[in-house]
């Protein structure tokens, strides 16, 4: 995909969810109403008012997480805004995690991170990053047997900025793991990578995938 | 709070609506404006004693409506509404003189606050 199309649909995704944020800010609003409503019943004269008031609180944690996926999601239509700007590898990768936990979800896969204990800012790419980081994920994701942990931490060792992705659990094969030549979604990681200008280094031994970034001056 | 009036200006019809019932549940009278024009006749009408102005807009922008309002030297404490990519038009907002500003969806009871709070200002 070259920068066009990409910018292309992180458009029309912002558009979308400032329209879906101005629905979800209906619905607060909407169900606030029915709650001060009710606030001023009795249960004498409203019968189930309980019930209403549990649905009513549903409704709201539904409108909470709905605005925290829309926040989350207009982030990342925003990404390939910029070719390249400051990043803060904690926020990037808890936004990635946030976005994909889903796809961990369906096989039964956690995902984690480790926030390092100071900011780590990069200079980059930040869609090719993400995408670079993305397809990390998915490998492990493809690779590993339910029950695993995904862990991506970001490292700051005063020279270079690392991003350290690796597994624990079992593995479905692992004759021919970590083998760039033989799996596609590395042979993506490596491509993603240049643009990002990441190094990745991939260890058989230790079963991890490492992006090592140059920090900022 | 009986005596207090809102003005909310949003293009978002059932969003200003609901926002007003609930101000009005909670003893302040509140209107709506749908667009800056019908905005400006209300306040040059019937002056609100705070206007909840979105920024995004379609034809008169937030920014444009907060100007036209401070031309008419009422006085009147602006909050603006903000949402996603309006950051620098939040920025400029305030540096034109709003009260403050809040993020949609807003907590209502922050919402409440801050009107208190641009009222004993």
């Amino acid at each position: 995909m070259n920068e066009k199309e990409i910018a292309f649909i992180g458009k029309i995704t912002a558009g979308v969810t400032h329209e879906v944020n101005n629905v979800l800010a209906s619905i607060r609003e909407i169900s606030g109403l029915l709650s001060d409503i009710l606030s001023i019943t009795s249960a004498e004269t409203f019968p189930r008012k309980e019930k209403f008031e549990a649905s009513i609180q549903k409704i709201q944690n539904q409108e909470k997480r709905g605005v925290k996926l829309i926040n989350q999601l207009n982030k990342f239509a925003h990404l390939p805004d910029v070719s390249s700007t400051e990043i803060d590898l904690n926020e990037l990768i808890e936004h990635l995690i946030y976005l994909t936990e889903r796809f961990g979800r369906i096989k039964n896969i956690e995902l984690h991170t480790q926030p390092s204990g100071q900011s780590v800012k990069v200079i980059t790419n930040p869609f090719y990053l993400q995408m670079a980081l993305f397809n990390c994920l998915e490998y492990f994701l493809k690779n590993l047997k339910a029950g695993g942990k995904v862990f991506i931490n970001p490292v700051n060792n005063k020279t270079e900025c690392l991003i350290n992705i690796f597994a624990e659990g079992e593995f479905t094969d692992s004759s021919d793991l970590f083998n760039e030549t033989v799996s596609n979604e590395l042979t993506i990681v490596n491509e993603i990578g240049k643009y990002s200008g990441a190094v990745i280094e991939y260890d058989k031994l230790k079963l991890n995938i490492k992006l090592k970034l140059p920090l900022e001056k | 709070m009986n005596d207090i009036s809102v003005l909310i200006v949003d293009d978002e019809e059932e969003l200003a609506a609901v926002i007003a019932e609930r101000l009005e549940f909670r003893g302040i009278k509140a209107q709506t404006a749908l667009d800056g024009e019908t905005a400006l006749r209300i306040i040059e009408s019937d002056p609100p004693n705070i206007v909840l102005l979105d920024l995004m807009m379609p034809g008169m922008s937030g920014l444009e409506i907060l100007k036209k309002i401070n031309s008419f030297k009422l006085n009147i404490p602006i909050i603006l509404l903000t949402g996603y990519g309006s950051k620098e038009m939040t920025l400029e907002g305030m540096n034109l003189g709003a009260f403050d500003y809040i993020m949609k969806p807003c907590d209502f009871d922050v919402l409440v606050t801050k009107i208190q709070e641009a009222l004993e200002d």
